[in-house]
């Protein structure tokens, strides 16, 4: 077993700003980890805390203000093995991309009020500030890829997270291809899996909440949903709204052919 | 081989009847607007005719998207074996029946996949003629006739099925229905060669494959590749819905308790960035352009040298599965020959 005291291994469950959506995905599961490990800090489900040394830390949540930030640095330093769950510890979600369509402070302003007192930063996702072992994405993640995570950190090995795309997912599930069948939106081919594709499985278009898959191809996906129509704001707007980072889109730079084979 | 039967379309709900009896019997049923796929049915009522193709082909049943390989426990580990059970698959085209041939070939060289042929073992195939559409290519590809791999072939010659008899299990099968069947008089072989002569003239493709060979040694640099790859998604479509793409990928998934688990394999794609990914970050195919041009050269002339055929069977899922549309291996290759203009994929 890992725990370099020679003990049960020790857990945390922590969080920053996000939806809980992990923590609760987590707690649903905790019953298949309690027999390995201590959970000494999960404030979320249990009321007695205790700060100390961990060996793995699941952490949720971007950060989002300098509270976080502390708060990061603090769970960084007191854990092995420092793992980000969800989309908003892995690539900043939807915060992190409304911060790129306008400035913090409006939004604090719009919010808040004109004279909140409220301290706020640009949300980022967690290795913008720190090291970070494990991501796993989701919104909120897979139970299944949890506890595999999980199992291989407890044996000391780093997990095998692949990023392929939902596209597997929903071909090997044999749904009809609502992107070419209905001309929905669908960006699960940038998209990565995990989800099961979900969306596709019931008719809609997946709208990239897993994050991107490795690799994403964004300028094949942004000219073929402008071939169907849509406009390039509109595809922007939805390719970048789970937290793609940046330099995914530097090469979208061809124009875009209305003709089709 | 049994000598060709014919069976009027009224008793059809019988033979469907003595399927059943077989095992569980699965055929086309559509899905939606455009789409079928082989799924269990329990009446002839449920099964799509008009079905072309479906979105997966029928190497499903014999090589299943996932499946656990192997158990371990306490430092044992035992091989998990495929579900015994006799599966009855109607309603499968030439193309699909030409690819089942190419998939025993593969998948019966050493190291042969016990699991895939004992799926095959206990199974029933039976085919089904079919009219092409435009996206239909199995003729040019040597694709467009039963070829072997079936114990039952139907032929749609109007008013009945004329019957093709291949395997010890089909003859079985029809003496159990001798009451219903006939064998096949004159005026029956005159129908039967009706239909494939109509099915013949029915093909638009206008695809000749004589230089395949050559044309995609010749053509490796043409800049065709780095057009298409550009619109190219990685998204990997092409390869599952191919009913001879067989890659897969091996996961272990590790139990808590460190001392159990269990390895499973699942289709993989070449089209994924990570498929020849190595250590230290080194990729043989970079990028889609590499990747959509090693599939083109893997389906058209990637087993003629050592096998004697092509991987690709012309049945079209590819084509129509392609969210980029460029998986049209008709027009690329006319391309590539310089029989059509390349104004499609410019950038
Ligand atoms: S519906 Fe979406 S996820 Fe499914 S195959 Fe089509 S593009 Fe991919
Ligand atoms: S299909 Fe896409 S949007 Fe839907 S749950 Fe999966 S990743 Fe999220
Ligand atoms: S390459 Fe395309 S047309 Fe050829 S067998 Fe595969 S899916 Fe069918
Ligand atoms: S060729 Fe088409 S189906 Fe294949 S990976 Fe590229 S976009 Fe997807």
């Amino acid at each position: 077993m890992l725990s370099s005291q020679g003990t049960v291994p020790r857990i945390a469950v922590e969080s920053l700003t996000g939806c809980a959506g992990e923590l609760l995905v987590i707690l649903e599961n905790l019953d298949k980890l309690l027999p390995y490990v201590r959970v000494v800090s999960f404030p979320f489900a249990q009321s007695q805390n205790d700060s100390g040394a961990v060996d793995i830390t699941f952490l949720e949540g971007s950060v989002s203000n300098p509270h976080d930030l502390e708060k990061l640095k603090r769970i960084r330093a007191k854990s092995r093995w420092l793992v980000a769950v969800g989309n908003c510890a892995v690539w900043g979600c939807v915060q992190k991309s409304a911060c790129s369509h306008c400035k913090v402070e409006d939004m604090l302003k719009a919010v808040y009020g004109q004279d909140s007192k409220i301290e706020v930063l640009p949300s980022t996702s967690l290795d913008e500030h720190v090291k970070v072992d494990v991501k796993l994405s989701g919104c909120p993640i897979n139970a299944t890829q949890f506890l595999s995570v999980t199992a291989n950190l407890l044996q000391d090995h780093l997990p095998y997270i692949t990023h392929k795309p939902v596209c597997l997912e929903c071909k090997l599930k044999e749904n009809p291809c609502v992107l070419i069948e209905d001309n929905l939106p669908c960006l699960g081919p940038v998209t990565a899996a995990g989800c099961g594709a979900l969306c596709p499985s019931v008719g809609a278009a997946c709208y990239g909440c897993w994050g991107p898959s490795q690799d994403a191809q964004m300028d094949a996906m942004a000219v073929i949903l402008q071939e169907k129509g849509y406009a390039i704001d509109e595809v922007l707007n939805r390719l970048q709204s789970f937290g793609a980072p940046a330099k995914l889109f530097e090469r979208m730079k061809f124009e875009v052919k209305n003709e089709r084979v | 081989m049994l000598k060709p039967v014919v069976l009027p379309k009224n008793a059809f709900k019988l033979f469907f009847q003595s399927l059943k009896g077989l095992g569980t019997v699965y055929a086309p049923v559509k899905v939606s607007e455009k789409s079928y796929s082989f799924k269990e049915v329990h009446s002839p009522e449920e099964i799509a005719f008009e079905a072309l193709r479906t979105i997966l082909p029928p190497k499903k049943f014999f090589y299943p998207q996932e499946e656990t390989l192997i158990r371990y426990k306490n430092g044992d580990f035992e091989e998990v074996q495929p579900e015994k059970k006799f599966q009855v698959i109607f309603g499968v085209h030439p193309c699909d029946l030409a690819s089942l041939g190419i998939l025993d070939t593969i998948f019966s060289s050493e190291p042969a996949d016990s699991h895939y042929l004992k799926r095959r073992e206990q199974s029933l195939l039976v085919g089904l003629s079919c009219m092409p559409d435009k996206h239909c290519f199995c003729n040019a590809m040597n694709a467009d006739t039963a070829g072997s791999a079936y114990d039952l072939f139907l032929t749609d010659t109007g008013e009945e099925y004329f019957i093709e008899i291949r395997s010890a299990k089909g003859v079985e099968l029809i003496k159990s229905l001798a009451e219903k069947v006939s064998d096949a008089n004159p005026e029956n072989h005159e129908a039967y060669k009706e239909f494939w002569k109509k099915r013949e003239a029915a093909f638009s493709h206008g695809l000749e494959t004589e230089n395949l060979r050559s044309l995609l040694d010749l053509e490796w640099e043409n800049q065709i590749w780095d057009e298409m790859g550009k619109r190219c998604l990685s998204c990997g479509n092409c390869t599952p819905v191919c009913p001879t793409c067989y890659c897969f990928d091996l996961v272990d998934i590790a139990g808590l308790n460190a001392k159990e688990g269990e390895r499973v394999r699942q289709w993989d794609s070449c089209q994924f960035v990570g498929f020849a990914q190595v250590n230290g970050d080194f990729n043989f195919r970079a990028t889609p352009a590499d990747r959509l041009k090693f599939w083109y050269r893997h389906k058209l002339h990637g087993f003629d040298d050592a096998y004697g055929f092509k991987t690709c069977v012309g049945c079209g899922r590819c084509t129509e599965s392609c969210p980029a549309g460029i998986d049209d291996i008709v027009q690329v290759v006319k391309i590539l020959q310089g029989k059509k203009e390349n104004k499609h994929y410019e950038p």
